[in-house]
């Protein structure tokens, strides 16, 4: 289902996180945009698909937030695409963003493993 | 902040931005295409797939565009421009909107102006903030201005010091002579210290402002004047070498040095000057010997500018603790501490914040200007309601477009935005024609406070202050006429548009219900305002017809000022009871007399307490009675009425018994049971080397309103001017003469040329009495104007609005009226039908407004004369006027309903 919004029903992901993943995926080299989609399906084994329609906004937004910068690069194809890579303060802001998720995460599967004797 | 500036940079290059977008969107779409190649899909399999996996292009523009917050503002815009191209293809709306708001926008921009220049501006000055004015807590709580005189001045200057600078200047406009002799040129004098211009930070446009040694009591040094700018462009027309110029002020010749700005009109908002002078000439220009001397008049208004550090409090104690130094320092040299310097003790100096100037305009007018203000309020919500109608009308009339819009997608948010922008738009338009209309309508009100006597000067241009204001209330404005709409109209259903008219009905209801709320509102506050107007309209009737107690219509007043006249205490009376005869015997005058005062002059007065023996027995704040001076023929010549005994007469001269003719008003508090003529009044308060205080009364006359037309008769006694021999330098007395028939100005001529060629030396003005008796109800007729004004406007909005619902009502039941009428209905049921609900929306507004009038009322008691706040005939004829009106607009409607032919209001629109 293709929602323009800012959720991809598909894979239920929310804004938040789906910057969070973009710039993990930038964090290992910089990438065209397709190729970011691409590698958010592989790595995630087909779990997150995230379409145009969410992709684009985020990178826009990303941008604005001086997280990552672009440039106009030659693709392995000859071809012209639009290259993203982290800042210094994407890279800051992916590892604060990591902590936090870690300490949400744990949290959850602690409160999802308990017992009744524990609550 | 890098939002901030990566949204400019987009609004900026937006093109570029789009083209390198869709350029990565492609490329997007390529290697899609290209992965599903590779996968072995053929050519154009892969295309379709890669498309329909992408979705819409535009949708993912549109989507990444809106990350940015200048997205909203090209929104806006486009907003903007839609409803510009709306009104322009809806020219009658749009017309009829812009005007009503303009109008409503208008007034109250103009009386917003009038209000900045006399209560809210600044001084044009130098650090106004600092500025304070010297006054006493007597002063304060009595609210008139303090003066002092310059004894106190010179010490307080003395002082200076303490503070950052002090100033001082004339607290009453000096009436100023320029001619050589005879008929007077006036001009409006100010006598100024020597620092007035520096300390205040005013630059001169050319010449200097005074030196210290220019203001030195008496000297000759101290002929010198700066003229203000408008006198300069009037009187010698601009010209550059106007500085070393000579002019004649009361027939002392003083030299120009110097011209104020043209921004600065004085140190009082209301009131401009002409010429300034150091108040060092005063001794000579108003040839008042003992002018500066420590019994010299007070009328210094002194200004102080506080030290960056000082505040008011700390200012003010200090004051106080010198406060006896100051007084003894300020004392004739020969006289010892008393009982006056007492009483001038136990009234402390006080200090009050000037920033905005001092005046005696916004004393008088204040309580009533924001009155009006808040009566042109309410005449601008009026105007709301009725564009608020003509936008639900307009709303569901494009309630088609609005469905199918909804249907296809568009975010009610943005929907409201639109209409908002379009009320936005609308009240903008409004606003700039209500600025327009405001430049013009602050210049004729500011005018409307002017009298013969007073002329009145305020700065109404406009400032940042009046921009805000008119844009604060366009604003205010559009929202409350455009919220409701704009929200009724995001709720309509998608599927509307498709549905057809009969189902469509109901919806009508409601409508019909929000517009009849917004009639009946209107209606009630028109009625409040009709209910003002006709309190402040009968209020001013009730003035005008105060029994004045004399002919105003015949007599023409002459102003004489005998300074130079070589007239003292003897010879006055002589002189000017040749001078009346001179003046009688001018051809189409009747009669000519003159007096200390004329009725209703503003000027001063003279007043004593006196004491009848054997009379009751009067606590001493009673026995205060105006005393009026007055030669033969006076009261002939105002046709006062003689109630009984006689009048002066030529034969109450200087060594005839002293006698004086009493009123009626004082009859009636001195003597109430006794017979007045030839009773004895004691004068408590002599004047020195007056002959006696003993006076027989000798005649009883009416009573003649002497100062304000709204105090009730004050005991009033009048003495032969020939008896009055005391040697107070008084050198202003009244000639006052009486017309033959017509209008006395006619005369005016004739009486100048008679005195002039009576005594060179008398400087004189002359006016109708009728301009002095109008003067004193000027305030009444302009709030009575003005309300009357917005009362016809409030009647008119609402009758349009009553129109408006009736024609609206009748289209909708169109249908309805046509099946009845097809029925058999008779005329007058079909037009019963359409107008019942108008009327009873009509009757619930004029109840609601009834008992909202009876309670505000009320706090107009202190503006009104001679009616109680709840007057039944104001109450009875506001709703008779307002259900008239009604009718007459709800006539029109119901007539074209009846008209319809069945057949045609059948058939489906």
């Amino acid at each position: 289902m293709r929602n323009i919004n800012g959720s991809d029903k598909a894979s239920g992901l929310v804004q938040g996180t789906l910057d969070m993943l973009i710039l993990k995926t930038l964090a290992l080299e910089p990438m065209h945009g397709y190729g970011i989609g691409v590698r958010l399906d592989q790595i995630s084994k087909g779990v997150f698909q995230v379409n145009a329609g969410s992709l684009f906004p985020a990178f826009r937004r990303l941008e604005r937030d001086g997280l990552i910068k672009a440039e106009w690069r030659a693709t392995e194809n000859n071809r012209r695409a639009k290259y993203y890579a982290l800042t210094p303060q994407g890279r800051a802001r992916l590892a604060r963003a990591a902590k936090d998720w870690e300490t949400q995460t744990a949290a959850i599967s602690r409160i999802m493993r308990a017992s009744l004797g524990e609550i | 902040m890098r939002r901030l500036l990566a949204g400019l940079r987009a609004l900026v290059g937006r093109r570029e931005l789009d083209r390198d977008l869709d350029d990565e969107l492609r490329g997007y779409l390529d290697s899609l295409i290209e992965q599903h190649l590779r996968e072995g899909m053929p050519p154009e399999d892969a295309v379709k797939a890669a498309r329909s996996t992408i979705g819409s292009l535009e949708a993912i523009k549109d989507a990444v565009r809106d990350v940015g917050w200048e997205s909203r503002l090209e929104s806006i815009w486009q907003d903007v421009r839609h409803a510009v191209r709306g009104l322009r293809r809806a020219p009658g709306f749009a017309a009829v909107a812009v005007l009503t708001l303009a109008l409503g926008i208008g007034v109250n921009t103009a009386l917003f102006s009038v209000v900045n220049g006399l209560l809210l501006r600044a001084l044009p000055v130098r650090a106004p903030q600092q500025l304070v004015m010297l006054s006493t807590r007597h002063s304060i709580d009595e609210g008139y201005p303090a003066g002092w005189n310059y004894a106190i001045w010179d010490q307080i200057r003395h002082r200076e010091d303490n503070f950052d600078g002090a100033v001082a200047w004339t607290v009453f406009t000096q009436r100023l002579d320029l001619a050589q002799g005879g008929e007077r040129q006036p001009a409006d004098g100010l006598f100024v210290s020597s620092n007035f211009f520096s300390e205040l930070g005013i630059p001169l446009l050319t010449g200097r402002g005074f030196t210290a040694a220019e203001d030195a009591l008496g000297s000759a040094d101290s002929r010198v004047a700066v003229l203000s700018y408008g006198f300069w462009q009037r009187h010698f027309g601009g010209t550059a070498d106007v500085v070393g110029k000579a002019l004649s002020v009361n027939r002392t010749p003083v030299t120009i040095i110097g011209v104020a700005p043209p921004g600065f009109l004085g140190p009082e908002v209301g009131r401009s000057f002409d010429v300034a002078i150091p108040i060092g000439a005063a001794p000579l220009v108003l040839n008042e010997p003992g002018w500066g001397g420590p019994a010299g008049r007070s009328y210094l208004a002194v200004m102080l500018r506080l030290r960056a550090d000082q505040s008011m409090e700390s200012a003010s104690t200090m004051l106080r603790g010198t406060q006896r130094q100051i007084i003894e320092a300020a004392m004739p040299p020969n006289e010892t501490w008393g009982e006056v310097q007492d009483q001038m003790l136990k009234d402390p100096f006080s200090l009050t914040p000037a920033s905005a100037g001092t005046s005696e305009l916004r004393r008088q007018y204040s309580r009533s200007l924001v009155t009006v203000l808040l009566i042109a309020a309410l005449v601008l919500l009026i105007a709301c309601a009725n564009v608020a109608n003509l936008m639900l009308a307009r709303s569901t009339a494009a309630r088609h477009e609005l469905s199918v819009r909804l249907a296809l997608g568009a975010p009610r948010r943005r929907l409201v935005q639109q209409l908002l922008i379009e009320s936005l738009v609308l009240s903008g338009l409004g606003a700039i024609a209500g600025l327009l209309f405001a430049g013009w309508a602050s210049g004729v009100l500011v005018g409307q406070f002017s009298t013969w006597f007073n002329r009145v000067a305020l700065d109404v241009s406009v400032d940042w202050r009046v921009l805000a204001f008119t844009a604060a209330v366009s604003v205010a404005t559009a929202l409350l006429f455009g919220t409701m709409p704009a929200i009724r109209a995001s709720r309509t259903a998608p599927g509307n548009a498709l549905k057809d008219f009969m189902s469509d009905l109901r919806s009508h209801g409601r409508v019909l219900h929000l517009k009849g709320g917004l009639v009946a509102a209107q209606v009630g506050l028109s009625i409040v305002l009709l209910v003002a107007a006709g309190l402040f309209i009968r209020s001013f009737d009730r003035l005008a017809s105060v029994p004045l107690g004399f002919e105003s219509e015949r007599v023409l007043v002459v102003d004489i000022d005998t300074s130079r006249a070589g007239v003292n205490a003897q010879n006055r009376a002589a002189f000017f009871e040749s001078l009346a005869s001179a003046v009688r015997a001018i051809p189409g005058v009747t009669n000519a007399a003159v007096s200390l005062n004329t009725p209703v002059n503003r000027g001063v007065i003279a007043v004593s307490n006196f004491r009848v023996p054997g009379g009751p027995e009067l606590p001493p704040a009673e026995r205060r009675a105006i005393v009026n001076l007055v030669t033969p023929g006076w009261f002939e010549t105002y046709g006062i009425v003689v109630r009984s005994g006689r009048v002066i007469e030529t034969r109450d001269s200087a060594g005839a018994q002293a006698v004086v003719v009493a009123n009626e008003a004082f009859v009636r508090k001195f003597l109430p049971d006794r017979e007045a003529v030839g009773a004895v009044v004691v004068n408590e308060m002599p004047g020195p080397g007056q002959r006696s205080s003993s006076l027989t009364i000798v005649g009883v006359v009416g009573n003649a309103v002497e100062q304000s037309l709204r105090d009730d008769a004050v005991p009033t006694l009048y003495q032969p001017l020939s008896q009055f021999v005391v040697p107070v330098p008084i050198v202003d007395f009244g000639l006052s003469v009486q017309a033959e028939l017509g209008s006395p100005a006619l005369l005016a001529r004739n009486i100048a040329s008679a005195l002039t060629s009576f005594d060179r030396n008398l400087a004189f003005s002359l006016h109708p009495l009728a301009d002095q008796v109008s003067a004193a109800r000027q305030q009444e007729r302009l709030v009575a104007w003005l309300s009357g004004f917005f009362g016809v406007l409030a009647l008119l909005l609402a009758g349009l609005g009553l129109h408006g619902v009736t024609s609206y009502t009748v289209e909708r039941q169109r249908i309805e009226i046509g099946i009845r009428m097809a029925l058999g209905a008779q005329r007058h049921d079909v037009v019963a039908l359409a107008v019942r609900q108008t009327i009873m929306m009509t009757m619930c507004g004029v109840a609601a407004g009834l008992v909202a009038a009876a309670v505000l009322t009320r706090y107009l008691q202190a503006l009104l004369f001679g009616i109680t706040p709840l007057d039944p005939a104001t109450f009875i004829a506001a709703p008779a006027l307002l259900i008239a009106v009604a009718l007459l607009a709800c006539y029109l409607p119901a007539r074209r309903a009846t008209s319809l032919d069945p057949m045609i209001a059948l058939r489906c629109e």
